[in-house]
């Protein structure tokens, strides 16, 4: 039996060796939708921005503050999934980059870099001072060291820059067809995905708003992004062979109840999605709203989303969050007449989702009738800008309204009232480590203790120290 | 003056006479042999005794006094010095000169109570090993650890061997986390006991290094029967027939007040009993049905949906002993033997049909045997053994997916087998007391499929050459070509319906092939009177090639039709593996005067599965014994039989599979989903990614160096007998899947990394109290004591996960006994005191908290001891086999669930005040009192909100006394039937004396692989048998 022989028995013929960039970046699209942003986080975020009421189980847990908010285990998916989104796009990165196998794919440079620093931003909002700088090393690296908030920052706008240019750039390498699964793939997708970079680096200016405001930029990079929500960074499920992650848990968890301080919101407002939000358990019953903080840890009990649905698409960035971040920027700046014409197009365009589907014109009377009328000044304007972005974002965009509502109170902006009387003492200002760095990473454990710091410690853009 | 003396000597295990007895006049050559019946007939004088001896047998001595008439029963010598057995690659060595550790269990104790599962009936029968079952489902996985782990992750079971030929004995697939789905049978389960003559334990390395790179984890060699040894010329006809009903072993306590509910509110629709007291229930403001002309009744809307009258009057019910019904394990079998002047045959069929105490569970298996051997000339023998098994077995999920989640926990105030299971006119819309994250398990019994079905065939043919070479040397040389072939197809389906969805059906298999080609060339040379010496030479080459496919179908259009075609997401995939093993071998032995024996051995392995340049390793082992009876000196002392020190030393490896890195499709299932709410290819897109699990390329076998040393001594003619064994074992380099922090981005890499140790000291004791010709009583005792401990881990890595939730889990942690259980504790003072929460605005306050996640159980047993006995008086012989094992804990899921749910009798309590066990932080004890009429809730809150988040808390003992079988059985003498012999049992098996944990069974848990036995969550409870069993010979 010589080598040879040997090595021809334990050829892996189940396998391939290598792939090339575009057939690694599709899923990294799919996992950035459905696992990162789509799911754990926003569920979570959901009960504590009270989008949700957790009802059962873990997200019982969560509502009531015990175990869920401080444990490792709680988010360890999402941890998980982030670090193997980034690997994989480390992968891309080095495939398309000078001396790869695929040098001079600028689309497929600039798509994995755009969703580097996608990934790496949510993953730092969560958790705030993570491994990076010697993360993604496998086998050499076995503890990664944790690297500082503003660092990573640093990193996420090069990304952007860096996305932007290569996209600019001329390639011989054909587009990605329907590997693209956010904008198809076509020469026209590149346009977008340049937006979708100005989008984000809208989104993350603004988020240093307590550590360094810069407005004029936030509306610079907004307006160099999406013009209308066909432009919008969405992912879409066909209801078979992908389906949406809310509209899932529910299938298999039903773990939430309809949120009574939402619920207050919408009616202070005389809203008109207080109808579309929200159903009764079963059809035809009553519509019972769960109280946030305590509620009745039953299952059939309190109504439950009515836009959840197993198609209903994941937002990486929505065009209505363009507009709302265009709307804060100006009323920050006390340029309330395109603050409002920014809110207005917000709210067009969040009642125009498709599982919400209000015209243009119903949405418009809404505005006049019982938006309009509350911008007295500048803080109320913003005020209400930031309650409309809050209310646009339920339910798939839950994890960013969490972050925006971390911005606020760190800003002292307590625009969007929270009924859990638990905050006082346990409001999650964070989400904890994964655990499986908590298990086999010496310094994540270190930092993660027993975890009770998520409610004593802000992120850094927050104005925290890690 | 003499006088006639006769009798007829029978065998205890049979009753049958005893032909070639000898009966000699004690002092003198003088005596007689007995007949074809066991007849023997002699002068003697009266103040003569007589010594009854037969080869195997334990040797009697009788005065004959007035008597003329003198019957004995022979009772088989229980650790006969000069038997010989099968060790090592079909070698036969006097068990006397061996320098290892090895035990021997006979055909008629596996058999004793009819138990199909050899592992079953091998529980406390043999000492240092440890046999974990993991369910009383039918065709349960099970496993046999002997002396302890050496692998975190992979193999730690023996090789088996039957007839010469090795064959697969562990699983196809892993049960992986072993949370969700069902179990997944071991291929052990396709041996009949019936078809096995006997069992020999290779405990130690030094025992098995000739089996080389699989010879780590011990050996379990099987000789099946055949003609061998029966009376010449004449066929013999075996039947057998065994029958049991199997029962629930235990049924937890509930609470028998409280209702379904929330909160003191009835509740009709949650899973959680803290409702009203049931016979409150008519009081209830929307269910009750006082004041509105149901006086005395309750509604139950779930009896509306069954179109029926929802008003009921408050009842109790006990939803556990409803549901489970009386199972029944039937074998049947018959042997046709013969052994001719040339040869012998034997061939046999056996039919085993089970049905399990929970629906729909049950186990058929045919198997069939056929082995013959036959003389050709002075020189050749040729023969052959084949084996044919067909093995079906019906389960049920457990854990996340399970089945009988609504059997455990179902408030005692709904009636879960009397109230409708589906909606009218709509089998697919399920009725249940709660929401579907489990099935109803009366409607999953209709609509639900785990099934398991293998065809399997194993045997080998061999030729043998022996000619004398010189007058004292002897030439021996055999070639076996054996294969081991088999097919597994696997079902599991929820049907449509399913967990209130459209159900999903998985269908996967596995196509498993092994050839062995083994020539062995031994060399026998009688030097001198005092020494002797053998050598043998071989190679061996073990070619395994394995084929899975895997189809995955969700969402069914319609009920009724479980077919993948009727699913409308369907997902496809196959693989394919080989892998070969070469090895050449020897082993050289010296004997002087049958006192001293010297053996070493070398093997050297060349593996498929490693990287290139990193296949080839030796592996030596050296054993000596020293018969120290056999010492003029010694052999004067009368009441030493036999005493032997033994000594050996051996370097064992385990090879690990080697790929290169590669990319791979995702996969969305886990976390929150019951399925995979993605699959690829989605939308006619497909993707692939860097697979999760990383290669080291400098990956070296692992290696385990072992030592061991022991005495057998035997007293007073072999009526006590003692052995005695300490084994050490080092392993070093263990590979295994090196967990990674998920901030590298993988998941894993196969490495060498970490270090365990284990120290085993094994004793098995023999006494035969009582020996007189009507009645004899023996003993036999098994204790082991083995010490598993992780001494190091790779660099970086504290601990490697085997199984379970993220917390809980079932680990492998440094300085840790192997395995453990991991997961959330109390939060504790410096003292290791539990605190409470100080918060009066708090719901919890004065209750424990969670504190840091930490090692919060230890699976391994403190010891085991294993103790049979039998009484034959005459025709009847009374045996019973116990096992205590002490020491020892698990994550029961159940229990604590009971809690969380308020089904529990603990939680019956809920209108006392009570102060937790506790402390506050200034260091004095809690007195925080909860509860109460002001503090209704506070029960609830405690086991509903509080434990349930705190893992430590689901941590219990799992120590036990178990009377494994008695068994009462009678011996027709012969002549009440000539020619027949028919024996006729009754027995009972697995019957709990004593356990430390609460409310179930502790040998219930999850998982077929090295997490079995310590984590446990609605698994399938054990049962208890009854039964008898007729034996038919002619």
């Amino acid at each position: 039996c010589s080598e040879d022989l040997m090595d021809d028995i334990n050829k892996n013929v189940n396998d391939p060796a290598n792939v090339a960039s575009n057939l690694i970046i599709t899923d990294v699209m799919t996992n950035s939708a459905f696992s990162v942003t789509g799911s754990d986080l926003a569920f979570y975020s959901s009960v504590y921005i009270e989008h949700n009421v957790g009802s059962f189980n873990q997200m019982y847990n969560a509502e009531i503050r015990s175990n869920e908010p401080t444990s490792s285990t709680t988010y360890n998916n999402s941890w998980n999934s982030i670090y193997q989104n980034l690997l994989n796009l480390q992968d891309i990165i080095v495939k398309c980059s000078e001396g790869g196998s695929e040098e001079g794919n600028f689309y497929n440079l600039g798509i994995a870099q755009i969703l580097s620093a996608y990934n790496l931003a949510i993953l730092t909002d969560a958790m705030g001072d993570v491994p990076w700088s010697e993360a993604l090393q496998p086998g050499v690296i076995f503890t990664p060291v944790i690297d500082k908030q503003e660092a990573i920052y640093t990193d996420i706008f090069s990304f952007l820059d860096d996305a932007i240019a290569n996209l600019n750039k001329e390639s011989t390498f054909p587009y990605l067809g329907n590997q693209d699964f956010i904008y198809g793939g076509d020469e026209a997708s590149i346009d977008n995905w340049i937006k979708f970079a100005y989008g984000l680096k809208a989104r993350y200016t603004m988020r240093m708003s307590m550590k360094s405001p810069n407005y004029d930029d936030v509306i610079t990079f907004a307006n160099n992004s999406f013009a209308d929500a066909s432009e919008q960074a969405q992912f879409d499920y066909n209801g078979t062979s992908s389906k949406s992650p809310f509209q899932q848990f529910f299938l298999d968890r039903d773990y939430f109840g309809a949120s009574t301080s939402l619920h207050n919101k919408l009616t202070a407002r005389n809203d008109p999605r207080d109808a579309i939000f929200f159903k009764p358990y079963d059809e035809g019953g009553t519509l019972e709203f769960a109280p946030n903080g305590a509620p009745s840890q039953e299952q059939g009990k309190y109504g439950i989303s009515a836009i959840s649905s197993i198609t209903a698409p994941t937002y990486l960035m929505s065009y209505h969050e363009i507009e709302f971040l265009k709307a804060e920027a100006y009323a920050r700046k006390n340029d309330l007449v395109n603050a409002k014409i920014a809110l207005e197009a917000g709210i067009v365009a969040a009642f125009a989702k498709t599982n919400i589907d209000i015209s243009e014109a119903d949405a418009m009377d809404y505005y006049t009738d019982e938006v309009e009328p509350v911008l007295l000044d500048q803080a109320t304007t913003l005020k209400e800008i930031m309650v409309q972005k809050y209310l646009a974002f339920f339910e798939e965009e839950a994890f960013e309204a969490y972050n925006d509502i971390r911005r606020l109170r760190a800003m002292g902006n307590n625009f969007i009232q929270l009924d859990n009387p638990l905050n006082s003492t346990k409001f999650p200002l964070r989400f904890t480590y994964g655990s499986e760095d908590v298990t086999t990473n010496v310094n994540v454990r270190d930092a993660y203790g027993d975890g009770s710091y998520v409610y004593t410690e802000n992120v850094w853009w927050a104005g925290g120290s890690r | 003056q003499t006088k006639q003396i006769t009798g007829t000597v029978t065998s205890a295990d049979d009753g049958m006479g005893m032909p070639g007895v000898s009966v000699v006049i004690k002092g003198t050559t003088v005596g007689a042999s007995t007949d074809i019946d066991g007849k023997y007939m002699l002068e003697a004088k009266a103040s003569d005794v007589l010594l009854f001896s037969f080869v195997g047998m334990v040797s009697q001595e009788i005065p004959i006094g007035n008597q003329t008439v003198i019957n004995v029963v022979m009772v088989t010598e229980s650790i006969g010095v000069d038997e010989v057995i099968v060790t090592a690659l079909g070698i036969k060595r006097s068990k006397k000169a061996l320098g290892y550790s090895v035990q021997e269990v006979k055909s008629d104790e596996l058999t004793k109570t009819g138990t199909p599962d050899l592992a079953k009936a091998l529980q406390g029968k043999v000492s240092g090993i440890d046999i974990k079952l993991s369910s009383g489902m039918p065709g349960a996985s099970s496993q046999i650890v002997i002396r302890g782990s050496r692998s975190f992750t992979g193999n730690n079971t023996p090789l088996y061997v039957v007839d010469g030929m090795p064959i697969a004995s562990t699983a196809a697939f892993s049960t992986g986390n072993s949370v969700t789905g069902a179990d997944i049978s071991n291929r052990a389960l396709d041996l009949n006991p019936n078809d096995i003559e006997s069992i020999n334990v290779l405990k130690g390395q030094a025992a098995a290094a000739l089996y080389g790179l699989r010879a780590s984890n011990g050996v379990v060699i099987i000789t099946t029967k055949s003609g061998k040894g029966g009376k010449k010329g004449k066929p013999i006809i075996s039947l057998n027939q065994t029958t049991s009903f199997d029962i629930v072993s235990r049924t937890p306590d509930y609470q028998k007040v409280w209702s379904q509910g929330n909160a003191g509110v009835y509740g009709p629709t949650t899973s959680l009993s803290w409702g009203a007291k049931i016979n409150e229930l008519p009081n209830d403001p929307t269910y009750g049905g006082n004041g509105n002309g149901h006086e005395g009744m309750y509604k139950v809307p779930q009896l509306e949906e069954g179109g029926l009258d929802p008003w009921v009057t408050p009842k109790v019910f006990n939803n556990w002993d409803d549901y489970y019904e009386t199972g029944y394990t039937s074998t049947t079998g018959i042997n046709v033997s013969q052994a001719t002047e040339k040869g012998n045959f034997s061939i046999g069929i056996g039919y085993t049909e089970q049905e399990g105490i929970a629906l729909s569970t049950g186990m058929e298996r045919w198997n069939a045997k056929a082995a013959a051997e036959s003389k050709l000339n002075e020189n050749f023998t040729v023969g052959f053994s084949a084996n044919y098994a067909k093995t079906e077995v019906d389960k049920l999920s457990g854990a996340n997916d399970a089945s009988l989640a609504g059997v455990l926990s179902a408030p005692s105030s709904y009636n879960l087998k009397g109230y409708p299971y589906h909606v009218v006119g709509d089998p697919y819309s399920q009725i249940y007391y709660r929401s579907l994250t489990f099935d109803n398990p009366y409607w999953l019994a209709h609509n639900n499929t785990f099934n398991e079905k293998t065809d399997r065939f194993f045997g080998n043919a061999f030729v043998t050459f022996e000619t004398a070479l010189a007058a004292d040397l002897d030439f021996r040389i055999k070639y076996q070509l054996g294969i081991d072939s088999y097919t597994t197809h696997y079902q599991d389906i929820f049907g449509f319906g399913s967990k209130g969805k459209s159900g999903s059906i998985n269908n996967y298999g596995v196509t498993d092939q092994t050839y062995n080609s083994l020539i062995t060339a031994s060399f026998d040379w009688k030097i001198n009177d005092d020494l002797q010496f053998t050598a043998i030479l071989g190679n061996e080459l073990n070619h395994n090639e394995t084929k899975t496919y895997d189809q995955f179908g969700q969402e069914f259009n319609f009920g009724g039709w479980n077919h993948i075609d009727n699913a409308n997401t369907v997902t496809a995939s196959e693989a394919q593996y080989k892998d070969r093993t070469f090895g050449l071998f020897s082993s050289l032995s010296l004997s002087w005067k049958n006192m001293i024996f010297l053996n070493m051995t070398g093997r050297n392995d060349v593996a498929s599965s490693m990287p290139r340049d990193n296949r080839s390793f030796f592996y030596p082992s050296v054993s000596l014994g020293f018969v120290a009876s056999e010492l003029e000196f010694v052999k004067s002392i009368n009441w030493i039989t036999f005493a032997k020190i033994r000594g050996s030393y051996a370097e064992v490896g385990q090879a690990g599979t080697f790929l290169e890195n590669y990319y791979t499709k995702p996969n969305y299932g886990g976390g929150f989903w019951t399925d995979e709410p993605i699959t690829y290819p989605l939308d006619g897109v497909n993707t692939y990614i860097p697979n999760n699990d990383l290669y080291d390329p400098n990956l070296k076998p692992q290696n385990t160096k072992s030592y061991e040393v022991g005495i057998n001594l035997k007293f007073v003619n072999n009526r006590f007998g003692v052995d005695y064994t300490y084994s050490r074992q080092n392993v070093k380099d263990q590979i295994f899947n090196i967990p990674l922090a998920g901030s590298t981005g993988a998941g894993s890499l196969t490495a060498n990394g970490g270090e365990v140790h284990t120290n085993g000291h094994e004793v098995v004791l023999y006494i035969t109290p009582i020996v007189t010709s009507d009645f004899t009583w023996n003993v036999n005792i098994n204790y082991s004591k083995i010490d598993n401990v992780v001494d190091k881990l790779a660099t970086g890595v504290e601990s490697i996960f085997l199984g379970g939730f993220t917390t809980p889990q079932v680990r492998a942690g440094i300085g840790d006994t192997y395995p453990v259980i991991y997961g959330s504790q109390y939060k504790k003072n410096e003292l290791g005191q539990i605190l409470v929460n100080e918060d009066p605005n708090a719901s919890d306050y004065g209750m424990p908290m969670s504190g840091e996640p930490g090692v919060i159980g230890s699976i391994s047993p403190d010891f085991i001891v294993g103790a049979s006995t039998n009484f034959i008086y005459k025709n009847w012989s009374l045996g019973a086999t116990f096992e205590w094992k002490e020491g020892g804990q698990m994550y029961s899921g159940s229990n604590g669930l009971l809690d969380l749910y308020g089904m529990s009798k603990r939680t019956e309590d809920r209108e006392s005040t009570f102060i937790f066990e506790g402390y506050k932080a200034d260091g004095s004890k809690n007195d925080i009192a909860r509860g109460g009429p002001g503090d209704p809730n506070a029960t609830q809150v405690l086991f509903s909100d509080v434990l349930t988040n705190i893992d430590e808390y689901y941590i219990h003992g799992n120590s036990f006394i178990k009377l494994r079988e008695l068994s009462l059985k009678y011996n027709f003498p012969k002549t009440i039937i000539p020619k027949v012999d028919l024996t006729l049992s009754g027995f009972v098996r697995n019957i709990l004396l004593w356990t430390e944990l609460d409310n179930f069974d502790p040998e219930s848990s999850q998982g077929n692989n090295n997490m079995a036995g310590g984590f446990e969550r609605f698994s399938l409870p054990q049962t208890t048998s009854f039964g008898f069993s007729v034996d038919v010979k002619f």
